[in-house]
């Protein structure tokens, strides 16, 4: 019976697929006579199924009521999740809306999602896609996203947009989930790129879009092959070294919008990183991508307080403090500033906790010289006879006068557990929260500490991913040396959404090398209570990136006095205040 | 109405409004726009109906006039006698169609296109609605069908076709010039590598983006079944022959077929 239908999509399963009974041009229009809806009807035929009359009418008139709903102008969207969203305390933002509606009814469903860090880009997308499912112009949906992010972007379709999107596990879900959410890692390596391939998507959506700046990746080469009718891309920095990585992304959008390379180099380059007639390339570019910025828009953050605690260390603590700290020294003097990560990771636990210390020591006598290893295990030993704990004693107090929940973040996975065990044996309720958990359980957890624990010891690589904006209190047990990670730290509560002030507690060790980092951090950059979007871009900018903290470390080793880092450090500063203004003025930036 | 949550719940009676008084005095459910509760009772409704019956009773006309005016459409050949008469029924197929005019933007319309089954023509008039009562008829009492249902189907989107090409077509002119503007774009960045597979990749989707469509899908049937007032005839001539003819006549279409 089916013989007779034309597949258009071959790659989908025949169930969902639009089929096409006829195809004829008249005038200036292809008529296309689908199959679908009568297939039903023949399928109601054979198997003898009439409904009533009564049945008949009034579905006819729900097509009615359902078109009638379906010719609105504006989004219907928002009429639909109306309900939802007053259920779950959603309230979108007028940018967000102005946006879904620019890429549906200006953009034709092809745009760069490119607003600043924490403004929404997820529910833009969320938005568009809701919009278009119910305008009923796509089905086959496919989002590409990092793998930590994949649950995020699920529970937020489901929670805020009712999409039951699936979540792609096995070579088989390609095929039959009409929403699917996918790694793009995975989507690249075969078969799964070779079956990608044979499938027609409505929509596509690619987050943190910047991975695919470089057209000669594997990834680049992956979304440039998928067959698609509407495309989204997401990212805070479509461009960061090179206007190349600018016009490789928008040629995945829309080739040909900047022409070819070699034109679009005599139109808009005068450099790699500055543009010709920008007034003209950002006119083009407008049709595009949208940026919403966030001192453009109607947002307001909430404020960010910083509470800095010094904590003065015990005698005994003071004298290891400063054993492991000429250990370390010596060690960079004799190994030099090659390979220094052993050295940073050992000064920054020593003002974390020795636990930490010791563990990191210990993995480091195999490559030690006889001098070294006696030195390394009498501190060993004294290491394992500290039974002070001065941070975790403040920790503790500070924590007391608390009324809500707090997260607290640590570096390290032994600080964390001795964190824990200190608060539950303390009397409070702790969860941990590192790179060690899965997907599932890290969303388990998110949900146990909104539901009922007070405290959320996490390390750093537990920060990226999740959001936690129903807390407001943050404790930075130990300081990371780079202003990127503390900004990934904070922005998993300060972001959109978060109704109070953020307070984050900073616990320094007097006369450590903490003291130095947060004068660098808070006093000279002032990272605390200024957002800087643009943080990543700055340290690109500067070449620090992940460099930055050789680039402390480097100070500590070269010198001695307090007044001598000291100075060192207002000079990084003001690379770091120099590359922010840069960067700001930047050409692109003026661009975009 | 049946709450549309299992066929033993009792039937009973859904009002919902979006007006605070009036759910106060009617005791209807208050809904804000948008309604998911709304929402899904209509999207339940729509998997519904899919296929239905009708027919026009035979008795809704007045036989005695039919044959009257039968009977006359002789009378140029001489005086006619009716010899036999049966009540028999011609098939339609009533089909609710959804059409989308998807250019840059999508407009959707709906269309009820009824198609003569033993004629595969499309009728120029709807079935008028009070007529039609719920349910078929005696199968025997059915002619056969001359046109499949595809065929129906087929002759009713040409129909709808035809109609729309009549309109006007600025929203399809609108989307083929954007298409040709963004084609010409496409042609620049392959620098004239219009060969290449990749290009007609590229080509493909814009093609399934902008290119102006008219997509006509059915969204529910119904085979409905009109009166046909059928007559044996015999028919003397001036000179005394006689002849036997057949008579059909469509109440619905006003039309008398003579054999």
């Amino acid at each position: 019976m089916l013989t007779f239908f034309r597949q258009v999509s071959p790659g989908w399963s025949r169930k969902e697929s639009d089929t096409i009974l006829q195809e004829l041009s008249y005038g200036q229009f292809t008529v296309q006579v689908l199959a679908d809806g009568f297939r039903q009807v023949m399928a109601h035929l054979r198997a003898g199924k009439f409904d009533t009359w009564g049945w008949y009418q009034l579905a006819r008139r729900a097509d009615e009521l359902a078109a009638v709903q379906n010719q609105a102008p504006g989004l219907l969207a928002l009429e639909h999740l109306k309900e939802r969203w007053q259920q779950a305390g959603v309230i979108p933002y007028e940018h967000q809306i102005k946006t879904a509606e620019r890429v549906i009814h200006s953009m034709h469903g092809q745009a760069i999602l490119a607003d600043e860090v924490g403004l929404g880009k997820t529910v833009e997308a969320g938005l568009i896609l809701k919009e278009y499912l119910l305008r009923g112009l796509v089905k086959k949906v496919l989002i590409l996203t990092p793998a930590n992010l994949i649950w995020q972007w699920y529970q937020e379709l489901y929670e805020k947009f009712g999409i039951a999107a699936g979540i792609q596990r096995t070579r088989w879900d390609w095929e039959y989930a009409n929403v699917l959410i996918a790694s793009i890692d995975t989507a690249k390596r075969e078969p799964h790129a070779y079956i990608i391939a044979g499938i027609v998507y409505d929509l596509l959506i690619v987050d943190e879009a910047h991975k695919l700046k470089n057209s000669s990746t594997a990834s680049y080469r992956l979304v440039n092959s998928i067959q698609k009718k509407y495309c989204l891309m997401l990212t805070a920095t479509p461009v960061q070294n090179d206007l190349k990585e600018l016009y490789n992304l928008i040629g995945l959008i829309k080739p040909g919008q900047l022409g070819s390379y070699q034109t679009f180099k005599k139109r808009f380059m005068a450099a790699k990183r500055t543009p010709k007639n920008p007034a003209e390339l950002r006119r083009i570019l407008d049709q595009v991508m949208i940026r919403n910025r966030r001192e453009e828009g109607e947002i307001r953050f909430t404020e960010r307080i910083v509470h800095p605690l010094i904590v003065t260390l015990g005698p005994k603590e003071q004298e290891i403090y400063k054993r492991v700290t000429e250990f370390i020294k010596a060690r960079g003097r004799r190994t030099g500033l090659g390979n220094m990560l052993p050295l940073i990771t050992l000064q920054r636990e020593v003002c974390s906790t020795f636990l930490a210390t010791a563990l990191t020591l210990e993995k480091m006598l195999v490559g030690l010289s006889q001098d070294e290893l006696a030195e390394a295990a009498a501190l060993l030993k004294d290491l394992a006879e500290v039974k002070q704990n001065s941070k975790c004693d403040a920790l503790e107090r500070l924590v007391a006068q608390f009324r809500d929940k707090a997260i607290i973040f640590t570096e390290y996975k032994a600080s964390q557990e001795y964190i824990r065990y200190r608060l539950e044996k303390a009397g409070y309720r702790t969860l941990a929260f590192d790179g060690s958990l899965s997907r599932g359980q890290k969303q388990y957890v998110r949900h146990l500490f909104q539901k009922d624990a007070q405290f959320l010891v996490s390390t750093e690589s537990g920060g990226e991913g999740l959001n936690f904006q129903f807390c407001n209190l943050v404790v930075n047990f130990d300081l990371p040396w780079n202003p990127m990670r503390l900004e990934q730290r904070i922005g998993r509560v300060h972001r959109l959404g978060q109704t109070r002030d953020v307070h984050i507690y900073n616990l320094i060790t007097k006369g450590t090398v903490e003291e130095h980092i947060m004068y660098l951090l808070h006093q000279k950059i002032n990272m605390f209570e200024s957002i800087i979007g643009e943080l990543d871009a700055i340290l690109l900018h500067l070449n620090l990136g992940s460099s930055f903290e050789s680039e402390i470390m480097k100070i500590f080793l070269e010198h001695e006095e307090t007044e001598q880092i000291r100075r060192q450090l207002d000079q990084l500063a003001r690379r770091i205040l120099q590359g922010r203004a840069a960067v700001k003025a930047s050409s692109w930036e003026g661009l975009l | 109405m049946k709450e549309l949550d299992g066929w033993r719940t009792q039937a009973r009676l859904l009002q919902f409004t979006w007006d605070r008084d009036l759910a106060a005095a009617y005791g209807a459910e208050l809904i804000s726009p948008g309604s998911y509760r709304l929402a899904s009772i209509l999207r339940l409704i729509r998997q519904q109906g899919i296929l239905s019956r009708a027919h026009i009773p035979h008795h809704f006309f007045h036989e005695p006039s039919i044959r009257k005016k039968v009977l006359a459409a002789f009378g140029t050949e001489g005086r006619a006698y009716v010899l036999t008469s049966s009540a028999r029924y011609g098939q339609y197929l009533q089909l609710e169609i959804s059409v989308e005019a998807r250019g840059l933007q999508k407009k959707e319309s709906l269309h009820t296109v009824i198609v003569n089954l033993s004629s595969g023509q499309v009728l120029k008039f709807a079935l008028p609605p009070h007529l039609l009562q719920a349910g078929g008829v005696e199968p025997e009492l059915i002619n056969k069908r001359k046109c499949s249902l595809k065929q129906a189907y087929l002759r009713a989107a040409e129909h709808l076709s035809r109609e729309f090409a009549g309109e006007d077509q600025s929203w399809a002119q609108k989307a083929r010039e954007k298409m040709a503007l963004e084609e010409e774009k496409l042609q620049a960045f392959f620098q004239g590598k219009t060969s290449s597979p990749e290009f007609a990749a590229k080509q493909e989707e814009l093609r399934r983006r902008l290119q102006p469509v008219l997509a006509i899908n059915a969204l529910r049937a119904a085979l409905v079944y009109a009166p046909l007032f059928h007559y044996r005839l015999v028919v003397v001539s001036a000179g005394g022959r006689e002849r036997t003819k057949t008579a059909t006549y469509d109440p619905i279409a006003n039309l008398c077929a003579l054999d």
